[in-house]
């Protein structure tokens, strides 16, 4: 019985294994395909399965490999990953960056074996061959512009941030205080983790409802997840109406509220431009043709009013 | 000015949950001498010497060694004022040599802190080992050792500590008798070399050949301290009993019809072609030595260890029995030899435990529950402060008689006892006896297993002997001698 | 020699009631310093956002009851989550098919890990930390990866109120009682223990120790499922990236809650106040504002605090 189970345990993984080995290295020219590596930060993000989505189907377009790893948002991962790729002779490496420092041996390695490497979304300490992103405090800056904008400059602002330490929350707090110290009628009378998580933002809004009271008249969330998790505690004890929510990210459910007038805005951040940019660079240096350096995709503010047009 | 003993205790007192198990003890050790502690289980000799290891605090009273007096914190506080204590479960690390068990806890280092010097320790445990002329080489490994061996070893890491007083409880329990004539030699050098015993034992003969003074200990308290030659084994009996010893059962009763058949039975290794009946009301007796495959059979009756082969019959009917549980609804209850591993759970309570195996419907009746356990406790005579103190608390015949009433409570027909008695002292020992024949003469049908051979001679109606995994005989106990089984017990 | 009397009453008081006492300080404590702490509103926040953690924290306890423990509920409450939101798009299934089927993806996760456990004997923290991985791979399969979002209003209710209670706080509740009761009045509570407590004995007792396991893992996966359902309907979506941690939040509430980690000690009652402990101090620590570096400085030295006390209960 228990070898059995065995037999069919083993089976299935050669079959699995055996599966994901594509046979398909020709182009339909005869010439080979170009192969480009790429190492994702995290494939349980809405934002990077977007951001994975625009790249297969650029590829598909062009006429390239892709292969792609997800890091599960470990650096150490990611240099496997891009050691791996050295090692299988990829003709250009994507690298969406775990992180600013950790990640950076990645963007050595792969220049010193001579394959052009493009980060995108995020930055590395150590410079790439091209960067295709956007700036993660102009995010922050854009949603808090509009929550001074909405405020007339007068109001206190409550702040939920990310996961403490990391990258993004670091550049969204400090463009968001960057804008703060622009407008010195908002006042930030708290600011908290809530970890990027719906749940938790949920508690943490309804445990600021307690303690400030009335007084808070705008939220600014540091991701949609937490600024739906706002939105939902503001709901409940039926305050939204006197308080304003803004968050960054642009999620599908976020959208959704936004038409539905419950969030009051949130940032899109291109995913699909930026994917499909970098293949398209990725594919321009491999084949020798010039390239720019670094590209910026835009950051866009959707308010109810722009949101129909999404 | 005499000198002062090397070791006194004084008025020390001592309770667990409200139970008090020393009462004002008292005792005073002289270098070179053989002192052996007796009393009944539950009389407080284990209490008073993990006091002396270290292993628990006094709730007040005195601690002098050579006329200063001691605070214990730990047994390492102990093993630094020269007490050491050899238990009866020994604590070996199996996976070190005998050098390196010797030497456990002062290491002799040198190049820098930590490094171990292992040649050095070499030489001092073959130093130690030869002045007890104990032919051990210390390089090999301790789990390839002898339970004997390994009680030397013990012994000699004591001596390690520099120990001016070694307390050995129970030492010759897992002993043979040419290895226990081995370690009175033992004890005899560590008295030559001025080394103070504290000796705890039930059996009789050799207390009388190792015993230089002899401590007599009841519910907590001092009795008697005498030299040993003072003593006689009734006199002794009398004084832990406090009274005279239960009287033995008479016999003898008619059987009922067969409530077990054993037919060829065998389980690989252990035990083969064993085929025997039980009747209604009857005691049967198995003898033998230890290995004989006896314990092994009562777990495969019981479904424990089920049996390769062969057939049981319960009440004429063929039953397969894969799990204790299956047997338990067949009508049979085993009082199993190692009560830690298969006899109770250590913390929960003694009615918990009580009720274990014979609760019969999903839903607790707790004040049934409560009134139940009470009535038991009171049946049993087991003393405990509550029905909710943990087993694990209890004295080691308050324990068996937890089991035994456990097994007793799930009211089976066929009762299986394995070593019911062993290491209970002599007062529980006569209570259990005379509870075991009211159970048989109720009609319960007894199957007991003993390495006892005069307990096994007053109790059975009949008397098997296994070797080696086989039955050798078949033996009535009125007409015959501990002489004769032993002859058919001991391997050819 | 003689030793101090009133100091092992002291502190054998301080073992039997020092986590109410505990709770009551720290409450009476957050009550001073914030006015908001002691209102009606407050407490009823308290309660709803312990509710998840005491739902998971109540089948913990039956697992570490056991002798074993479940590292996998985190991400079975994704998996819970993530099924009952596909199913629960708007009017596509009645609710009760739902919370039927998010319960039943937990315990069919729980009766794996338990097949594991007690037939192929693999250690329970080996076991379960497989499922943890597994069930989060199926959650992302099942949902593609994505939140899974416009979920019914019908299903979404059960996040909400009835009247003032919240109905997490009730779920949980109906789960700790449920729980309390069996542990207590039941003869499977006391087979729980037994087999916690020595696993041997048990089975010479007539307990079927491997049945006893398939139980309570099961139902430790099944009420997993009930908390992916409650926290999909408060947070209105179903994420496949959702409960990252929550396994050992809620180990550390049943921890604190004396529950031995060697098997067979242990009590409701004793989860339940550790998940309050953990709640109220988050709660208080937000109202008073309190930077989120030192809020994790605070519940790390509460809950190594609280196992020493309880080490030290098991020696003495």
């Amino acid at each position: 019985m228990k070898n059995l189970t065995l037999k069919c345990l083993i089976g299935v993984l050669a079959i699995t294994l055996l599966g994901g080995c594509h046979r398909d290295d020709l182009g339909t020219d005869g010439k080979k395909k170009i192969v480009i590596g790429v190492s994702l930060l995290n494939l349980s993000s809405e934002f990077i399965v977007m951001l994975d989505e625009s790249m297969q189907a650029k590829a598909k377009e062009l006429g390239v490999r892709l292969i792609v790893n997800d890091a599960q948002r470990s650096a150490d991962r990611q240099i496997q990953q891009v050691e791996g790729f050295i090692a299988q002779g990829v003709d250009a490496i994507i690298l969406n960056p775990c992180e600013v420092d950790a990640s950076s041996p990645a963007v050595d390695k792969a220049l010193a074996a001579g394959i052009p490497i493009i980060n995108v979304n995020s930055e590395t300490q150590s410079k790439p061959t091209a960067f295709v992103g956007s700036h993660d405090e102009e995010s922050a800056r854009i949603a808090m512009e509009h929550i001074a904008t909405l405020l007339k400059g007068q109001g206190n602002v409550v702040m939920m941030q990310g996961f403490m330490g990391q990258a993004a929350q670091l550049k969204r707090d400090q463009g968001a205080r960057e804008i703060l110290a622009k407008n010195p009628g908002l006042k930030l009378i708290a600011n908290q983790t809530a970890e990027w998580d719906r749940a938790k933002a949920m508690s943490l809004m309804e445990n600021w409802i307690q303690s400030q009271g009335s007084q808070i008249s705008a939220v600014f969330a540091q991701n949609d997840e937490m600024g739906m998790g706002a939105m939902l505690a503001l709901e409940r004890a039926k305050l939204k109406d006197k308080v304003i929510v803004v968050s960054i990210d642009a999620i599908a459910d976020a959208l959704q509220a936004v038409k539905e007038k419950r969030l009051d805005a949130t940032v899109f951040q291109d995913a699909r431009g930026q994917g499909a940019t970098a293949v398209e660079i990725a594919v321009k240096i491999a084949r020798k043709e010039p390239y720019e350096k670094e590209t910026f995709i835009p950051f866009k503010l959707v308010t109810p009013e722009t949101a129909a047009a999404q | 000015m005499p000198t002062p003993p090397i070791l006194e205790v004084n008025q020390l007192t001592k309770s667990f949950a409200g139970v008090r198990a020393l009462v004002d003890a008292k005792l005073v050790v002289e270098a070179g001498k053989v002192h052996v502690v007796m009393g009944e289980n539950g009389a407080g000799k284990s209490t008073l010497m993990k006091v002396l290891a270290g292993l628990h605090t006094p709730d007040s009273g005195q601690i002098l060694v050579q006329g200063e007096p001691l605070h214990l914190r730990n047994p390492h506080d102990a093993l630094r004022r020269g007490i050491a204590m050899i238990h009866q479960e020994l604590m070996p690390f199996l996976d070190l040599s005998v050098a390196e068990n010797i030497g456990i806890g002062r290491e002799p280092c040198r190049w820098f802190p930590g490094w171990i010097d292992r040649a050095a320790m070499h030489r001092e445990a073959e130093t130690l080992l030869a002045r007890l002329g104990v032919p051990i080489d210390p390089a090999r490994r301790m789990g390839d050792l002898s339970v004997a061996e390994m009680q030397t070893v013990e012994i000699v890491k004591a001596l390690g500590h520099k120990a001016s007083v070694i307390i050995m409880d129970e030492p010759t329990t897992a002993l043979s008798a040419r290895e226990v004539t081995a370690l009175f030699q033992v004890i005899e050098d560590l008295k030559k070399a001025g080394v103070a015993i504290i000796y705890i034992s039930h059996k009789m003969a050799e207390i009388f050949r190792v015993a230089d003074t002899i401590t007599v200990m009841r519910d907590g308290r001092h009795i008697t301290t005498r030299p040993a030659w003072l003593l006689d084994e009734s006199e002794l009996i009398r004084l832990m009993v406090g009274r005279d010893p239960v009287e033995r059962a008479i016999k003898k009763p008619t059987p009922g019809e067969t409530a077990l058949e054993v037919r060829d039975l065998e389980s690989s290794g252990k035990f083969h072609n064993i085929s025997f009946t039980l009747k209604r009301g009857e005691i049967l007796g198995i003898a033998g030595l230890m290995g004989a495959g006896r314990t092994e059979l009562a777990h495969a009756i019981y479904g424990l260890e089920p049996a390769d082969s062969g057939e049981i019959r319960i009440h004429g009917k063929p039953t397969h029995i894969p799990t204790p549980a299956v047997a338990l609804a067949a009508g049979i209850a085993l009082v199993g030899e190692d009560r830690k591993r298969h006899g109770f759970v250590p913390k929960m309570s003694v009615r918990e435990n009580l009720t274990l195996s014979s609760m019969k419907r999903g839903w607790i009746h707790q004040r049934a529950e409560r009134a139940l356990a009470d009535e038991q406790i009171r049946a049993f005579d087991i003393k405990v402060s509550s029905h909710d103190q943990p087993v694990e608390k209890l004295s080691g015949g308050n324990q068996q008689k937890v089991v035994i009433a456990k097994a007793v409570l799930t009211n089976p027909d066929i009762l299986i006892l394995d070593e019911p008695t062993r290491g209970i002292d002599i007062g529980a020992k006569g209570e259990i006896h005379a509870l075991i024949t009211r159970l048989a003469r109720s009609g319960m049908a007894v199957l007991l297993i003993s390495s006892e051979l005069p307990e096994l001679l007053a109790l059975s109606d009949r008397l098997l002997v296994m070797r080696e995994g086989e039955l050798t005989a078949e033996l009535d106990p009125l007409h015959t001698t501990e002489e004769e089984i032993l002859r058919h017990a001991m391997p050819v | 020699m003689t030793t101090n009397q009133a100091q092992p009453r002291f502190s054998s008081i301080l073992q039997t009631w020092g986590l109410p006492i505990a709770l009551l300080l720290i409450g009476a404590a957050m009550s001073f310093a914030h006015p908001a702490f002691l209102t009606t509103t407050n407490l009823i926040n308290v309660a709803r956002q312990v509710s998840i953690n005491g739902i998971l924290a109540v089948g913990v306890t039956l697992v570490l009851l056991t002798g074993g423990v479940d590292l996998s509920l985190g991400s079975v409450v994704a998996l819970a989550g993530v099924v009952a939101a596909s199913l629960a798009q708007a009017g596509a299934y009645p609710v009760f098919i739902v919370v039927a089927a998010g319960v039943a993806a937990g315990a069919c996760c729980g009766a794996i890990n338990g097949v594991v456990v007690t037939r192929g004997r693999v250690p329970s923290f080996i076991a379960t930390l497989g499922m943890m991985t597994a069930a989060r791979g199926l959650a992302l399969v099942v949902s593609n990866g994505r939140p899974v979002s416009n979920l019914s209003p019908d299903f979404t209710r059960l996040g909400g109120d009835l009247g003032r209670l919240p109905i997490p706080v009730i779920v949980f509740a109906v789960v700790a009682l449920l729980a309390w009761v069996v542990l207590k009045h039941f003869r499977l509570g006391r087979h729980i223990h037994a087999v916690g407590g020595n696993p041997e004995a048990a089975r010479a007792a007539g307990i079927r120790v491997g049945a006893i396991g398939m139980i309570v893992y099961t139902a430790c996966g099944a009420l997993a499922g009930v908390a992916g359902l409650v926290l999909a309907a408060r947070t209105t979506t179903g994420q496949p990236n959702a409960g990252v941690g929550y396994e050992l939040d809620a180990i550390a509430a049943v921890v604190i809650g004396g529950t031995s980690l060697s098997g067979g000690v242990g009590r409701i009652s004793g989860t339940i106040l550790g998940v309050l402990l953990i709640g109220v101090i988050n709660n208080g620590l937000d109202l008073l504002a309190v930077s989120s570096y030192y809020q994790a400085i605070v519940k790390g030295v509460i809950i190594i605090g609280a196992v020493w006390l309880d080490r030290n209960r098991q020696h003495s």
